[in-house]
């Protein structure tokens, strides 16, 4: 029951015309970053960090957590009108999407998007309400040895997922641990890797990284493509048939089950729940045949999961402190650069700020609603801007962005230089996302396996006689031994169903 | 073309009257003053900051933003304000013993030394606070130094950094009652909480300033006030000096300086502007609120108060570096 008063104070405060502009700006800005092709949360969330540095902590907070799901949602346009997926984790809405857009039901595909969207995002919410309280009190048993444990088994997960790439996902992991090393030492503050140069005692900036690596290197290759012809269809019509309202609903159902409890496991990333929605739909359907034909339940299957997840992700962030994947990093980022720490404590002490942004979630994914309803054919305009103009705007902002960070311009640096990295790598077929996950837990590593060293005196045995940290460290392992041993079950899922 | 060329020499003008003016004093300030806080906002050091920044624009007469420069332990902000141009526009806070110790240690390859900070005014005095869970079988600082001499390594304290204030009172502790802990370093007050609460560690050792309000509900237990008297925040914790631990003082201190080579008159108006600020009524009602206890301190006080600090950290430091 208290969570639910503070939940009704935070609706209050959520509702107030400052943090309701705040929360609408950053919809509208989020859904923008979705439609620009290139641009992701990740980068996009980045980016616009500068832009709140003059709002206060909880306004900072809600409007990126809108940029956030805004990007999320918006990425699906383009997916429907151009079969480009606007962020990663829309290239499943693409496959079924695009093809009703080609049939002229475009709308309607938009439509059950958005509203998958709403229902997945809002009832992942409700869940995050009831659970996160609990397992913040839970979190205190979690201590040094049982975070390296989970931090060690995210990582597996995210280098099992990658599929074929795995090899690959391995070496960027590992890359991305090595850059974390650099900066000073963070038991014993000795400098490394910094080649005497100030500006890396405190390690690389992970926002530049971040901006570099995603935001920079996409707008290259987008810079090198041609841009797609936007389908020319009639918006208006957008009300789902009888039929498709009926095939929608258990999509919808399902597909938040799927995005919420996945979204809750660190290193899955917003890929996965959209493809395993995808491929539950498929199996249980009755003509699955349909599916990559214009089946509407693909699209609203995936586009739900894909929103719950989004929202489950912020339960890791909120109670751990954990970030289980590159967004979430870059908003913990966020919470850090605001002075709010998220962890167990953050519901103890920053009570109001905390249940504001959660009920800045429900209002949120309200707006993206309304937003996206009846204006979709506005944002589709968006898509006719020709790419040089764009992409130059957008690098510009990321310029001034990344100097505004420290006011330095060896951030800037940083980011060009990544950006640079990232293209090639992405030429490479290389994966960034484990490299950027490695980027931001890798000093959360360090600094709890040197503390559990410290607590056990010096003695590894401890991750053997914690059940906990036992149980974390043994599930990747199965895992990883499983696609190990049986590659090719693992690949199959993923290219055979969604062929 | 014309518009041009009138502004480069605009500039040039405006470029060569910086150079050529040493006597800056007279009309300081004259735009707005940084204050760098080499630790992360919403912190103790930056909350007591932002209230003194707030309090001294009035009589300084010009916007005084404070700038965080976190990391390092310090490190990086520190080496900021050492590094800045010494004309009064760049001052910062200087954490006593971090900046100590930050020097004393090889490894860290510091930029700065000494020499390289004019301490012009002391803010806050926050002494350390020996603290356990509510439910631990350590009911006084005795118990604690009891246990830890029976079985020596055993018992596990906690710091918020390596050569932090709270790791030389440890070291403190154990050289006075002759026991040994098991140390850990975790890197704030919050991770202290987290680790002594579910239990991953059995006591921490912090300020009075971040814990008193979990002291006074009740919800942790303080042992002992490192000080030579008791707190006003927490009156009912006894200090070290009455326990007999005449050695075991140890505190945070955070004040206002500035690089080496500010001119002095700069530095005397720094200082009066803001010991007026400190001693203000509405200074006191704000930093009681959020358990941060006034020491101002000046002028030869505070430059005898700020090598005394490096004397003490000297000790303790090598002390530290040998068990590494």
């Amino acid at each position: 029951m208290d969570a639910l008063n503070h939940l009704l104070a935070g609706f209050a405060a959520a509702l107030s015309f400052k943090y309701l502009m705040f929360a609408l700006v950053g919809c509208v800005l989020g859904t923008l970053i979705g439609v620009l092709p290139g641009l992701g949360p990740a980068a996009g969330t980045a980016i616009l960090i500068p832009l709140t540095f003059s709002l206060d902590a909880t306004g900072a907070i809600i409007m990126l957590c809108a940029i956030y799901y805004g990007a999320m949602y918006g990425g699906t346009i383009t997916s429907v009108l151009l079969n480009v997926p606007g962020e990663a984790a829309s290239v499943v809405t693409c496959i079924d999407g695009y093809q009703m857009a080609l049939q002229g039901r475009a709308g309607t595909a938009l439509a059950i998007a958005a509203i998958g969207s709403f229902v997945g995002g809002t009832l992942a919410t409700v869940a995050l309400v009831m659970v996160a309280t609990p397992l913040a009190t839970l979190a205190l048993k979690f201590g040094p040895v049982e975070f390296f444990a989970l931090m060690v088994a995210g990582l597996c997960l995210v280098v099992g997922l990658a599929g074929k790439n795995m090899l690959a996902a391995l070496l960027m992991t590992v890359i991305g641990l090595l850059f974390a090393m650099i900066g000073v030492d963070p038991v014993r503050g000795a400098p490394r890797f910094t080649f005497g140069v100030e500006e890396l005692y405190d390690g690389i900036g992970f926002v530049p990284v971040v901006m570099g690596l995603f935001g920079v290197a996409e707008l290259l290759l987008a810079a090198e493509q041609r841009q797609a012809r936007i389908i020319q269809a009639n918006l208006n019509k957008w009300m789902p048939t009888k039929e498709e309202r009926r095939a929608s609903v258990g999509a919808i159902g399902r597909g938040t089950v799927v995005g919420f409890v996945l979204g809750l496991i660190p290193g899955v990333g917003a890929i996965v729940p959209t493809f395993m929605a995808y491929v539950i739909e498929k199996r249980v359907s009755k003509t699955p045949e349909r599916f990559g034909k214009g089946a509407i339940e693909g699209v609203a299957s995936a586009e739900t999961a894909n929103n719950a997840y989004a929202n489950a992700a912020m339960v890791p962030l909120l109670a751990l402190g954990i970030p289980s994947s590159p967004t979430i990093a870059v908003l913990m980022g966020a919470f850090i650069i605001n002075g709010i720490t998220p962890g167990p404590f953050l519901f103890q002490e920053q009570p109001t700020l905390v249940w504001t942004v959660i009920a800045s979630f429900f209002v949120g994914n309200a707006l993206l609603l309304i937003l996206n309803l009846p204006l979709v054919g506005l944002w589709a305009k968006l898509l006719k801007i020709p790419f040089s103009y764009m992409c130059t705007g957008v690098l510009i902002f990321c310029i001034i962005g990344a100097y505004g960070l420290k006011q330095s311009m060896f951030d800037v640096w940083v980011m060009l230089g990544f950006g640079i990295i990232g293209y090639l790598l992405r030429k490479l077929d290389f994966p960034i996302a484990p490299a950027i996950l490695a980027l931001i837990l890798g000093p959360m590593m360090e600094k709890s396996l040197r503390t559990t060293l410290e607590i056990s005196g010096g003695s590894f045995a401890i991750f053997l006689e914690r059940p906990v940290a036992l149980v974390l460290l043994t599930v990747p392992v199965i895992v990883l031994g499983a696609l190990l041993l049986r590659p090719k079950t693992f690949s199959k899922l993923r290219e055979s169903d969604v062929d | 073309m014309i518009i041009r060329r009138r502004t480069l020499l605009a500039a040039s003008a405006a470029t060569a009257a910086t150079i050529a003016s040493p006597a800056i004093a007279q009309n300081y300030p004259r735009r707005p003053v940084q204050l760098v806080v080499a630790f992360a906002a919403g912190g103790s050091t930056d909350v007591g900051a932002r209230i003194l920044a707030a309090a001294a624009e009035k009589d300084l007469g010009q916007t005084i933003t404070v700038v965080n420069k976190p990391g390092a332990g310090g490190q990086i902000g520190f080496t900021e304000i050492a590094r800045a141009k010494p004309d009064g526009y760049t001052l910062g806070f200087l954490n006593l013993p971090a900046v100590n110790t930050i020097i004393l240690d090889p490894e860290r390859k510091a930029a700065f030394n000494v020499d390289s900070f004019i301490p012009i005014i002391n803010q806050v005095l926050d002494p350390g606070l020996i603290w356990v869970k509510a439910d631990s079988p350590y009911k006084t600082l005795a118990d604690l130094t009891e246990a830890a001499k029976k079985t020596p390594g055993k018992i596990s304290v906690c710091t918020t950094g390596i050569l932090s204030d709270d790791h030389l009172a440890i070291l403190m502790v154990q050289e006075a009652a002759k026991c040994e802990f098991r140390i850990v370093h975790f890197d704030s007050g919050t991770q202290q909480l987290a680790g002594v609460l579910g239990g991953h560690v059995d006591v921490a050792f912090d300020n009075v300033g971040s814990v008193f309000k979990r002291v006074q509900s009740g919800e942790v237990r303080g042992l002992a006030v490192t000080d030579v008297e008791r707190s006003k925040f927490l009156p009912q914790v006894p200090c070290t000096k009455e326990l007999g631990l005449t050695t075991v003082i140890s505190s945070s201190t955070r004040g206002v300086g500035a690089p080496k080579g500010t001119p002095a008159d700069v530095v005397k108006a720094i200082e009066t502007a803001f010991l007026k600020a400190i001693n203000s009524a509405e200074m006191k009602e704000k930093m009681d609120a959020v358990g941060l206890a006034l020491k101002p301190m000046v002028g030869a006080e505070y430059a005898k108060y700020y090598a005394d600090t490096q004397a003490q950290a000297k000790k303790y430091t090598e002390w530290a570096l040998k068990m590494r």
